[in-house]
């Protein structure tokens, strides 16, 4: 019986199985093929939620992001990563060739990367750009071309905390940097801090560095002159930083100097901690939810307070680029339009918090009732809000924001900080 | 069987022919021949898999080879990403934290590994939870540990904040986080935590193996405890330790998951160890050269490291007795 088990069970009869079981399949594939290659593939390259993401990656849009895929016969391949690895991912990707991406998310990296991706919004629909902040383009245009879209208006703004504010008898926000000096005295007390951010992380969007071209604006300074050269060790630059170092001695949470990321501040702020910082408008959302905030109700906004030269921001940039390698454009600018659209942008709005960047959908009642910041980030964008993206924007900030974190710590003047950051950024654009 | 037929011819034509070129020679020589070639493939695999980043290394290090713009620039310029890194504060500061924190490392994991060790050897310590219990920081993944210390000293919330608050050891929450120096020294403690395990139960399989009969001849000599661990215990670990510290030096220079979860090298560069400047240069900065200089530094005195531990792996030879 044995003997004929293995008679059945031959290395022949095996062998014919797989090529029949090979040759089913040979053929089954064959009868398949015509349907698969109808389907075309999108593959995007997004941060991982709670940062900017798009719809079905987030949960928002989920029904919209299926029916768009089915009427354009596509699948779209989501790879998502912490926001914090999204730069270097895209950097070795990128350099050794092997990015397999149509989409890409971007923020502040669009010089950067400008040979990788393709001018595509310059062929967006008028009515699209339209509706879209005219600003908005500015930091995903190089040389005059159009690489990228902003899809969330995404500018920092004051959060505070209301209840905090009564207890000290302050009646509404502080609107100078003396009220803001004043109020970070006033409200440190009782184990709590006036202010918090988030300043190990020197480089990059929401680095210190970062922090400091807020000040450096409101001080009515800039980084570059008209020939590229650096420009900020001026008044305006030692004042900006003069600014943080003194809200640092009136009552900066010293944490602020360990935190590596906003959400470690963020959470300082929503434990009722703190008081006031300058934060994105997606801070709002998680304010009002109890698992993650006890100041439900009582978070204040406003537009950051006004230095020498005025109130003004940095923008947070996060935009949607098509690569040069996208195997089909058309159908990856359809897909951006899409995100880019008013329903779209109202669900990324009202699910997640990141605001929409059309303005007909920040105007929306039902968006400004549950985001009630959408009208605060709207004033602030009539102020100055440039980041001052270069080509090697992480390095550049990386040396500014070492030598500001060593300012703050009291390690040297502000006037010696400049300095020292003015001369190691001209090295950085002389070597480049 | 055919094998040891074999094996008897050769030893057959040993016997005949005790002088000059032999049989078994030749089959010696086959015999060697036939494992190189099976040994070969694998050989050509490590070549390729080791070989050719290690040269790829070498000769980055001597270009400039930058992503700019979305551009590759390529351009050889010999020594220069090194003489460059000698002037590079940057780097200069991340070697003195890379030896401050390597030196650092083995001495502490080296003697509270020796510590753990010789407790666990003692008989109230040969408990099995205890041994398990002692691989727990050992099998955390680094950057869950990484995570897990970051929430144990955040300045807020930190438990290690309560806890010596409770015991009345500080009066107000430290940053511990928030300074250069005490950074680094966190950051050096806490892979002191995670490294101590894998170095205990490396001395204590050393202690294991050093005969009792020692301890009772030093014993019935009157020796006392300290003589005991003083001249048994040590130099029955000699070797154990000399490795350990190799091993250790080694680990040290790689340390990379702490820095990225815990500092990104803030405040103000000081956590900053050579292992994370190269990866901050290469991939922040795109200075993919002056990245693969940094990273040649590390692969050198790595390999040094090596070679040594290789040699006092080696077998001593025995004197011959007269």
């Amino acid at each position: 019986m044995r003997d004929d088990i293995t008679h059945l069970f031959s290395r022949r009869t095996l062998l014919q199985g797989a090529a029949g079981a090979a040759a089913i399949g040979g053929f089954s594939g064959l009868a398949s093929r015509p349907a698969r290659a109808a389907e075309t593939a999108l593959d995007v390259f997004a941060p991982l939620p709670p940062d900017p993401s798009p719809p079905g990656a987030a949960k928002f849009g989920e029904a919209a992001f299926a029916a768009w895929q089915q009427a354009h016969d596509a699948k779209v391949k989501y790879e998502l990563l912490a926001w914090p690895q999204l730069h270097d991912r895209m950097a070795t990707a990128f350099a050794s060739g092997t990015s397999e991406w149509d989409v890409v998310y971007m923020c502040a990296w669009v010089p950067e990367f400008i040979d990788f991706i393709v001018p595509y919004a310059d062929k967006l629909p008028p009515s699209t750009v339209a509706d879209m902040p005219v600003s908005s383009f500015k930091t995903v245009t190089w040389d005059g071309k159009r690489y990228g879209a902003v899809f969330t208006l995404s500018l920092l703004t004051l959060f505070y905390n209301t209840e905090h504010f009564e207890i000290a008898g302050l009646k509404e926000p502080p609107k100078t940097w003396d009220d803001l000096k004043r109020y970070t005295k006033e409200l440190t007390r009782d184990g709590r801090y006036g202010w918090v951010l988030d300043y190990a992380d020197s480089a990059g969007i929401g680095g210190t560095a970062s922090y400091w071209m807020c000040f450096l604006q409101q001080a009515g300074g800039t980084m570059y002159g008209p020939d590229g050269e650096p420009v900020f060790n001026s008044d305006a630059g030692v004042a900006a930083l003069q600014m943080m170092m003194d809200l640092m001695k009136l009552g900066t949470d010293p944490g602020s100097m360990s935190y590596a990321g906003i959400n470690d501040a963020t959470n300082v702020l929503l434990a009722g901690r703190a008081s006031m910082m300058m934060n994105w408008p997606y801070m709002w959302k998680p304010a009002q939810d109890p698992k993650q905030s006890k100041i439900i109700g009582k978070l204040g906004g406003a537009i950051l307070p006004a230095g020498p030269a005025g109130s003004a921001s940095i923008d947070g940039t996060d935009a949607w680029t098509v690569t040069a390698t996208c195997k089909d454009p058309a159908l990856a600018t359809k897909l951006i339009d899409f995100y880019l659209s008013p329903e779209v942008q109202k669900r990324q709005a009202l699910d997640t918090g990141w605001l929409p960047i059309r303005i007909s959908v920040l105007g929306d009642p039902e968006v400004q009732k549950a985001l009630p910041n959408a009208s605060i980030v709207l004033e602030q964008a009539k102020h100055p809000y440039n980041s001052f993206v270069t080509q090697n924007y992480n390095q550049i900030t990386q040396a500014i924001g070492t030598e500001i974190q060593k300012a703050l710590q009291g390690r040297q003047s502000a006037k010696q900080a400049m300095a020292n950051a003015s001369e190691q950024v001209t090295q950085i654009i002389k070597h480049s | 069987m055919g094998s040891s037929l074999t094996v008897v011819r050769a030893g057959a034509s040993a016997r005949a022919e005790p002088t000059g070129r032999s049989v078994s020679g030749t089959f010696e020589q086959r015999r060697r021949r036939v494992g190189i070639g099976f040994v070969l493939p694998a050989l050509l695999v490590l070549a390729a898999v080791l070989g050719f980043p290690i040269v790829q290394s070498l000769l980055l290090a001597m270009q400039h080879v930058r992503l700019a713009a979305g551009h590759m620039h390529v351009r050889w310029i010999g020594w220069e990403n090194y003489t460059d890194l000698l002037a590079d504060d940057s780097f200069v500061l991340a070697l003195a934290n890379s030896i401050f924190f390597s030196l650092g490392e083995v001495v502490l994991v080296t003697s509270i590994g020796l510590g753990a060790a010789l407790l666990l050897n003692h008989r109230l310590g040969r408990f099995g939870i205890l041994r398990v219990l002692l691989i727990v920081p050992w099998a955390i993944a680094p950057v869950a540990n990484a995570v897990l210390w970051k929430w144990i000293l955040n300045a807020n919330y930190g438990v290690l904040n309560a806890v010596l608050k409770s015991l009345g050891i500080i009066d107000h929450y430290v940053v511990w986080l928030g300074e250069p120096m005490r950074a680094l020294t966190l950051l050096l403690l806490v892979d002191v935590w995670k490294s101590v395990p894998f170095i205990a139960l490396l001395f204590l399989a050393g202690l294991q193996r050093i005969p009792r009969i020692l301890y009772r001849a030093a014993v019935l000599d009157g020796a006392n405890g300290w003589q005991r661990f003083r001249f048994v215990t040590l130099p029955g670990l000699r070797n154990a330790i000399t490795i350990a510290v190799v091993l250790q030096t080694i680990w040290s220079l790689r340390v990379f998951d702490l820095v990225f979860v815990l500092t990104r090298g803030g405040p103000a560069d000081g956590t900053v160890l050579l292992n994370f400047l190269a990866y901050r240069v290469t991939f922040n900065f795109l200075d993919i050269g002056s990245g693969a200089a940094i990273a040649n530094v590390i692969f050198a005195m790595s390999f040094l490291l090596a070679i040594l531990y290789i040699r006092l792996l080696q077998p001593t030879k025995r004197e011959p007795a007269s």
